[in-house]
C-alpha cells in the first residue's frame, strides 16, 4: 500500500514539467489549444484517472516530484476518511476512491503541508517527512495519541 | 518632512528598483497603481517608501488598472505630481485611458516595464505593450539598461512638466533583462535629484477653489480636430525640450543622452536599428565585427515618441544597408519600427536597403551571436547591391525558415 | 569577463545569493550583472540564476552564457539537471552535497571528466546548523570565495555586512557563521 505508482496510468509523471519536446511554428496547435485527452472523451468522468488516455500536454503526463523538500506520508490506520485532505489539495493529489483515503500521487504533490494542517485526527493521519524517509520507517515514528490538556 | 535615503555613490540595482528610487526622490505625491509583473516591485517599493517615512506620498490602491490610470489622472488633474508602474494586460487595460490623461494634458509619469501580450499567456519581455502605446499621445521614453531606467525617470518628470510640454511619459524598460537584472547603477543624492528635478509647477489645477475648472470636456467635430492638432503640435515640440534636458542631465552626471542614440556610426556600411536591451548586445555584435573588419554600426531612438524622423535620418544617411529589429508581433504588417524607419528614410538621396526582422517575443533570447549573423545579411546584401532575403524575416524561431516580400526588381 | 550560473530551486535564495555577490564585487571597482531566468516558477521548480563580472561596464544582455563558475545549492539539482551545459576547459564546479567528493563524481558521469575541477561543500546542512533553514546560498558564497580567490574571507565578510546591514544582527551573524563554515569547509 501507498506505492509511489498508486492508482497511475503508465505515462502518468512521465516527464518533468517543462521538458515538453519543443516543435517549430508549423506544428504547434493553433489558438494555443491543448487537447486533456487522446481521442474521443466522451464518459470520461466515469473512468478512473488510471483508464484515461490523458494527452501529453496534461498536468497528469508531468510531474514536479523533484519540487518537493518533504512529503507527505499517509497512515491508514488513524484515518476517518473525512475527505478533508482531498478537499483542500491545491494539486489534486490525495487518492480518493468511494469516500476512502487511498494515499498520495507523488507525481503531483509539491509538498505543501496542506494535508497535514487540516487533518483533523489525533494523531493525525498525514505527516511531513523528509523526502528519502522510508514508508515504514515513517510509519514506526508515528507520535501516540495526545490528551487533552487538564483545565 | 521625509526622511533622506542613505544612497552610496555606486549601487547594484536593478531596473525595477532604479525606478522606484526616481519616483522617491522625485517626491511624488500619488502613486495609484494595480502592480502587475514585471513591474509590481516599482510601486511596491514606492509604497515601502511612504510607510518608512522616506516619501511624503499617497499610495492609492485600486480595483484594476483602469482604475490605476483614472486616480492618476484625477490626482494630476488636482494638481499633484503623479507617477504609476505597469506591464502588459495592464498596460492593455489602461489604454482606454491613456488617451484621456494626453487629451487632458496631464504630465503623469508611467514607468512600464515591458512584457508580451497574451495569448499565449506569457510574463517575459517583449515589446508589445510599447508598441500598443504609440498612438496614445504620450511621450515614450525608452531605458536600455538598470541605470537609465534610473536616469529616464527622473527626466520624465522635467519633460512632462515643462510648460511648453505638459504631456505624459512613459519610461520603458525590458521586462527581467532589465527590470530583474541588477547592474552597477550611479544615482544621485537625495538633494541633487530633487534640484533636477525641482517643485511641481501647477497647471489649471482642479484644486484650485479660486479658479474652478472642468477638465476633459465633450467636442464634436466643432473643437476635437483643433485639440488634437495643438497635442500633437505639442508633441512634436517636444524634441527641443527633451534635447535641452538631456544635456542639463549630461551635465550633471556625465551621462549624455541623445534622442536617437548611435553607436560605431561614423564610417558604418551596415547597422542594425533596436530598441532596449537589445540595441547593447548588438553594439557588442558590432564591437567584434570590427575587429574582423565589417563597419558594422548601431542606431536607437532613445525616443520612440515623438518618433525621431530626423534624427534617424540624420544618423543612418550613410550607411547602405539597416535591419530594423521589431520585438512585437507585427500582426499582418511590416514591423513598427521597420515602417517608421523606412518612411524616414525614404526621403533620404542614399535611400539604403531596408529588412525587418521580428524577433525575442515572449523573452526568447538575443544572442550576441545571432545579432552578428544579421549584421552579415545585411553586408551581403550591400555587396549583392540588392536585398537577397525576404524583406520581412524571423529570427530565433522554431521550425521551417518564415519570411514575407520580396524586393520587386524588372 | 568573469561568468558564474548558479543552479537552484525557486525559493533557495539564488537569486539573493547572485546579487549580494554583486553587490560585494562592485566595492572592489568592478562591473557587475546579476540575473535569474525565472518567471511564474513557484518556489520548488528549477531555476538558474547568473552573475557577469568585468572590469568595464557589461553591455551584454543575452542570457547564453559560458560559465566559468557552476554553483549547484540544491544537491538533487547536481543529477537531474544539466549542470556541465556550455561549459568551458577551465571551468570550476561547486556543488552542495552530502557525499564526499569521490562518491558525488561517481555518480554523475559528466562529472568523471571534470574530477580535478570540481568541489563539494554541504550548504544544506551548514545552513541548517547556522541560520536555522535550508538556505543555502549564503554557504555557497563562503565556499565561492575560497575557490575563486576574489577576495579576502575578511573582506567578503565585512562587505556581507552591510549588503545585510537592515537585518537584526543574530540574523547577520549566522550568516557569517555560515560563509565562514562554507569557506573552510570547502574541499
Amino acid at each position: 500500500m501507498q506505492e509511489r505508482d498508486l492508482c497511475a496510468a503508465e505515462n502518468r509523471g512521465a516527464r518533468e514539467l517543462g521538458a515538453e519536446k519543443l516543435v517549430g511554428w508549423d506544428e504547434v496547435q493553433q489558438g494555443v489549444v491543448l487537447n486533456s485527452f487522446e481521442g474521443d472523451a466522451t464518459g470520461i468522468v466515469l473512468k478512473k484517472a488510471e483508464e484515461r488516455l490523458y494527452s501529453d500536454f496534461n498536468s497528469y503526463t508531468a510531474t514536479v516530484a523533484s519540487w518537493r523538500v518533504q512529503k507527505p506520508v499517509f497512515n491508514i490506520d488513524v484515518c476517518i476518511d473525512c475527505q478533508n485532505c482531498w478537499v483542500w489539495c491545491p494539486d489534486s493529489s490525495i487518492i480518493s476512491r468511494d469516500k476512502q483515503m487511498l494515499g498520495i500521487d507523488y507525481d503531483h504533490c509539491k509538498g505543501c503541508e496542506v494535508c497535514v494542517q487540516v487533518c483533523p485526527t489525533n494523531p493525525k493521519s498525514l505527516l511531513m517527512f523528509a523526502e528519502h524517509t522510508e514508508l515504514d520507517a515513517a510509519l514506526s515514528q508515528w507520535p501516540e495519541k495526545t490528551k487533552k490538556e487538564e483545565k | 518632512m521625509a526622511q533622506k535615503y542613505d544612497i552610496k555613490e555606486t549601487e547594484v540595482w536593478d531596473g525595477n528598483y532604479a525606478a522606484s528610487q526616481a519616483l522617491r526622490q522625485a517626491r511624488v505625491d500619488v502613486v495609484a497603481a494595480y502592480p502587475i509583473t514585471p513591474s509590481t516591485p516599482i510601486v511596491e517599493n514606492y509604497g515601502n517608501y511612504v510607510a518608512n517615512g522616506y516619501v511624503d506620498g499617497e499610495f492609492v490602491m485600486v480595483e484594476s488598472e483602469h482604475a490605476a490610470m483614472s486616480g492618476c489622472v484625477g490626482a494630476a488633474a488636482s494638481g499633484g505630481r503623479v507617477a504609476t508602474a505597469t506591464s502588459s494586460q495592464g498596460f492593455a487595460l489602461m489604454a482606454e485611458v491613456l488617451y484621456q490623461a494626453s487629451g487632458m494634458r496631464l504630465p503623469i509619469v508611467l514607468t512600464v516595464v515591458n512584457r508580451a501580450l497574451a495569448s499565449p499567456l506569457n510574463v517575459r519581455g517583449d515589446h508589445s505593450d510599447m508598441y500598443l502605446g504609440r498612438d496614445s499621445g504620450w511621450i515614450q521614453i525608452d531605458a536600455f539598461n538598470a541605470e537609465e531606467a534610473y536616469d529616464m525617470t527622473l527626466c520624465a518628470f522635467r519633460i512632462g512638466e515643462h510648460l511648453n510640454v505638459r504631456l505624459p511619459v512613459m519610461v520603458h524598460q525590458d521586462g527581467f533583462i532589465t527590470s530583474h537584472t541588477a547592474q552597477n547603477v550611479h544615482p544621485l543624492s537625495d538633494d541633487d535629484a530633487y534640484q533636477f528635478v525641482g517643485d511641481y509647477k501647477g497647471v489649471d489645477d482642479m484644486l484650485d477653489f479660486s479658479r474652478p475648472v472642468t477638465y476633459g470636456a465633450q467636442t464634436e467635430e466643432d473643437w476635437h480636430y483643433e485639440h488634437k492638432a495643438k497635442q500633437h503640435k505639442a508633441l512634436m515640440d517636444s524634441r527641443a525640450v527633451i534635447d535641452e534636458i538631456f544635456e542639463e542631465y549630461g551635465k550633471l552626471t556625465g551621462r549624455n543622452y541623445k534622442r536617437v542614440e548611435s553607436y560605431m556610426m561614423e564610417d558604418a556600411e551596415v547597422a542594425i536599428v533596436a530598441l532596449g536591451t537589445t540595441v547593447e548586445t548588438c553594439r557588442v555584435a558590432a564591437e567584434e565585427l570590427r575587429a574582423e573588419g565589417i563597419k558594422a554600426g548601431v542606431v536607437a531612438p532613445r525616443c520612440f515618441r515623438p518618433f525621431p524622423f530626423d534624427n534617424i535620418r540624420e544618423a543612418l544617411k550613410n550607411v547602405k544597408a539597416v535591419a530594423c529589429l521589431d520585438r512585437s508581433s507585427p500582426g499582418g504588417a511590416m514591423g513598427a519600427l521597420f515602417n517608421e524607419v523606412s518612411a524616414a528614410l525614404y526621403t533620404t538621396e542614399a535611400r539604403p536597403l531596408v529588412t525587418n526582422f521580428i524577433y525575442g517575443l515572449g523573452g526568447r533570447d538575443f544572442s550576441i551571436k545571432e545579432a552578428k549573423r544579421i549584421f552579415m545579411e545585411q553586408k551581403a546584401h550591400v555587396d549583392a547591391g540588392h536585398i537577397t532575403t525576404p524583406i520581412q524575416q524571423f529570427s530565433g524561431l522554431r521550425g521551417p525558415k518564415l519570411g514575407f516580400f520580396e524586393t520587386k526588381r524588372s | 569577463m568573469i561568468e558564474i550560473r548558479w543552479h537552484s530551486r525557486a525559493g533557495q535564495g539564488a537569486v539573493t545569493g547572485a546579487k549580494g555577490l554583486g553587490d560585494v564585487v562592485s566595492t572592489t571597482g568592478k562591473e557587475v550583472q546579476a540575473f535569474a531566468l525565472y518567471g511564474s516558477a513557484k518556489r520548488g521548480a528549477a531555476m538558474r540564476a547568473y552573475n557577469r563580472i568585468d572590469d568595464k561596464q557589461i553591455i551584454n544582455h543575452e542570457k547564453f552564457m559560458l560559465p566559468d563558475y557552476v554553483l549547484v545549492i540544491d544537491p538533487a539539482l547536481a543529477f537531474t539537471d544539466n549542470i556541465t551545459e556550455n561549459d568551458k576547459e577551465a571551468t570550476k564546479y561547486i556543488i552542495t552535497t552530502h557525499l564526499d567528493k569521490e562518491s558525488l563524481i561517481k555518480e554523475i558521469p559528466a562529472l568523471q571528466e571534470r574530477a580535478d575541477r570540481v568541489f563539494v561543500v554541504d550548504c544544506m546542512q551548514i545552513s541548517l546548523d547556522t541560520i536555522g533553514r535550508a538556505v543555502p546560498n549564503a554557504p555557497m558564497l563562503g565556499a565561492f570565495v575560497k575557490i575563486s580567490g576574489m577576495f579576502e574571507l575578511d573582506y567578503f565578510l565585512e562587505s556581507m555586512k552591510r549588503v545585510l546591514s537592515k537585518f537584526p544582527q543574530k540574523i547577520i551573524d549566522a550568516n557569517m557563521d555560515a560563509i565562514t563554515r562554507a569557506y573552510n569547509e570547502v574541499k
